[in-house]
């Protein structure tokens, strides 16, 4: 009898989610684990940190706390730009890029499935203290849209566009403005790599002027105004201006959808570290790239999404406790953003938590005896207090 | 050496508990090092364990121990001293040794980033390597400090003696503590000095540690040099008294 409710409960199973792991709580039968050995490797079932489920669309609330991992190809298109710098270090060290699947994202993941491309574009802020995991969540939100075909507009942090700025030009369209040709050529090449697809298939729908020589015809793809930028470093500021526009115009059309990804917008309304050759200091609207930004993130125009994250960590002349939109934005910010969604990340639940271990447990980055035994857990709980950017730090020489 | 606090016979002169007054002077020694604690301080109990059992374990000397305790007075735990279970004397002494100014924090976090500096280049290796090759390699970074110190303390060591007016270099043994001291000195000086300009301490402690582990590298050099004097100037060593 044992046998066969043994056999109907395993049919269940396999009925249920064909090649998914379900994540068992705590009471769960572990002698129903004992038996399906061929889905489940030799580990501990007591709790399962990683999910096969690659997908970010299919991601939901049973996967919760589970990492799914990213393949190499998808990440050289989907961030070109990089991943944040502690990030990038866990994936060259693994040799593989595994997220965790949150709340937050999830949220925003059902807004985004959810969205009416008819309307304006909704705003999304994704806030929360230093070290919770607002750039991640982002990472997995830019990774589902390249994996539904958006097309991708992704800063990896205006803060580097707003401090230790080598050369600063004066801009040759607007003379009050200022150029900075070396991040935006940067930005233009990794913007062609996430988006090569895209960029044939749109027409620009005005005549540029670069210079004497130089000029774009209406009608051409957006791929050379792309190369015009990244070849003519002097005009890299005003290319990404042209992109913006002609971005923002035709998004509305209909032909792609498309997600504009800032992390730290902050940067855009606070005060920036760069000064003039008279040593007076510069505001952020008189950085092209910065006020083109700024077009960008205002919700009128159609056909996409934008999704915000605002940090203290690269910001200029924050408190370092600021956390809160309104803080971090100012009032000039966050009158600008103001119908906003905003989206709390927090930290890790006991349920993360254990799974972050059990993750870093599987690839032995723990490596220190103590760090397996419950001792070491609860003062890597009790160290951490559940944040994840301090776990990692602690983990990482443990 | 002679340097060790004197033990000396105490005047109770009805002041405040353990401050210490006249001490008496022996020819020939010379307090150096001082505590203000009296002798009938007693060391802090750190270990969690001990406090964990309970009281129906303990046999009649732990209970006539433990009721001691409570008349006794107790030196205050230093802060570096911690109950946690990831605490290491031997890292704890290594970073006091490199640490500058009393900037404990900076010591600590480069301590930290050297160790995580090891960890990360011995998973490269080890992703690089073949099956056979994974089984040796060593990724806990623990075991390959402990082992570097281990094999750059040297066994036998110098010590200066004065006879007729010349200072002549005596093989002498060396105490333990005599050569884990010089183990870390050796290191830390090694990568202070001969560092590329612009690299980091992290790294440059890390390259050394995975070097000695495998003993070969400058520190294990300066300790077989060491090694090698000794062995030369092995004639002078009756002229050790102790």
């Amino acid at each position: 009898i044992m046998l066969k409710g043994m056999t109907r409960l395993v049919s269940r199973v396999h009925k249920l989610d064909p090649g998914r792991f379900l994540h068992l709580g705590t009471q769960a039968p572990q002698c129903l684990v004992a038996h399906l050995d061929n889905q489940v490797p030799t580990k501990s079932p007591r709790a399962i940190s990683r999910t096969l489920e690659n997908d970010p669309a299919k991601h939901g609330e049973q996967h919760v706390g589970q990492h799914y991992s990213i393949s190499v190809q998808e990440l050289k298109t989907a961030f070109p730009h990089g991943l944040p710098p502690r990030f990038a270090l866990q994936v060259k060290t693994f040799n593989e890029a595994c997220l965790m699947v949150r709340k937050p994202a999830l949220e925003l993941l059902h807004y985004l499935k959810n969205t009416n491309f008819a309307h304006p574009a909704v705003r999304y802020v994704l806030y929360g203290e230093k070290g919770t995991g607002k750039t991640l969540s982002l990472c997995h939100i830019i990774h589902f849209c390249a994996k539904q075909d958006w097309m991708i507009l992704h800063i990896p942090d205006a803060h580097l566009w707003v401090k230790n700025c080598r050369d600063l030009l004066q801009s040759t369209y607007n003379k009050q403005r200022f150029d900075q040709p070396l991040e935006a050529s940067v930005w233009l090449k990794n913007f062609k790599t996430a988006n090569e697809r895209f960029l044939s298939q749109i027409k620009v729908q005005d005549k540029y002027v670069w210079n004497k020589r130089e000029s774009t015809e209406k009608g051409s793809p957006l791929a050379e105004v792309v190369e015009q930028g990244i070849t003519r470093v002097r005009n890299a500021t005003d290319a990404v201006g042209v992109v913006l526009r002609e971005l923002k115009r035709q998004s509305s059309l209909g032909g792609f959808r498309l997600l504009v990804a800032v992390d730290g917008v902050d940067a855009l309304w606070g005060r920036t570290t760069l000064k003039r050759e008279d040593k007076s200091p510069i505001a952020p609207e008189e950085l092209a790239l910065i006020y083109n930004l700024r077009k960008m993130v205002k919700n009128d125009w159609q056909g996409g999404a934008i999704v915000l994250t605002v940090s203290q960590t690269g910001s200029l002349f924050k408190p370092r406790k600021a956390y809160l939109p309104q803080e971090l934005l100012g009032k000039e910010g966050f009158d600008t953003l103001d119908p906003f969604i905003p989206i709390l990340v927090s930290n890790y639940n006991p349920k993360e938590f254990e799974s972050c271990i059990q993750y870093y447990l599987e690839n032995n980055w723990l490596q220190h005896e103590k760090a397996h035994t419950e001792e070491g857990k609860k003062e890597l709980l009790f160290l951490s207090n559940r944040n994840p950017g301090l776990l990692e730090r602690l983990c990482a020489y443990l | 050496m002679a340097a060790s606090t004197v033990k000396v016979a105490r005047e109770w002169s009805g002041l405040a508990l353990g401050v210490r007054r006249a001490v008496l002077r022996l020819p020939g020694l010379t307090q150096v090092r001082w505590s203000r604690y009296g002798p009938e301080y007693q060391d802090p109990q750190i270990d969690k364990e001990y406090y964990r059992k309970p009281l129906a374990q303990l046999t009649e000397e732990e209970k006539y121990e433990r009721e001691l305790r409570k008349t006794q007075v107790i030196k205050a735990a230093p802060a570096t001293k911690t109950s946690s279970v990831f605490e290491d004397p031997v890292i704890s002494k290594f970073t006091n040794m490199m640490m500058k100014g009393g900037n404990k924090i900076l010591a600590r976090s480069l301590i930290t980033q050297t160790l995580e500096a090891v960890k990360r280049k011995q998973f490269e290796k080890y992703h690089a390597a073949s099956a056979e090759e994974q089984a040796t390699i060593e990724r806990n970074p623990y075991t390959i400090f402990h082992q570097a110190l281990k094999n750059c303390e040297p066994v036998i060591g110098l010590v200066p003696i004065l006879k007729g007016g010349h200072f002549y270099q005596v093989p002498v043994p060396l105490a333990d503590r005599r050569r884990r001291f010089l183990a870390m000195k050796w290191m830390i000086t090694e990568c202070r000095e001969k560092k590329p300009r612009r690299m980091l301490m992290p790294e440059k402690l890390s390259q050394e540690l995975l070097e000695a582990f495998y003993n070969r590298g400058p520190v294990i050099k300066r300790k077989h040099d060491m090694h090698k004097m000794a062995e030369a100037n092995r004639a002078l060593a009756h002229y050790r008294w102790w």
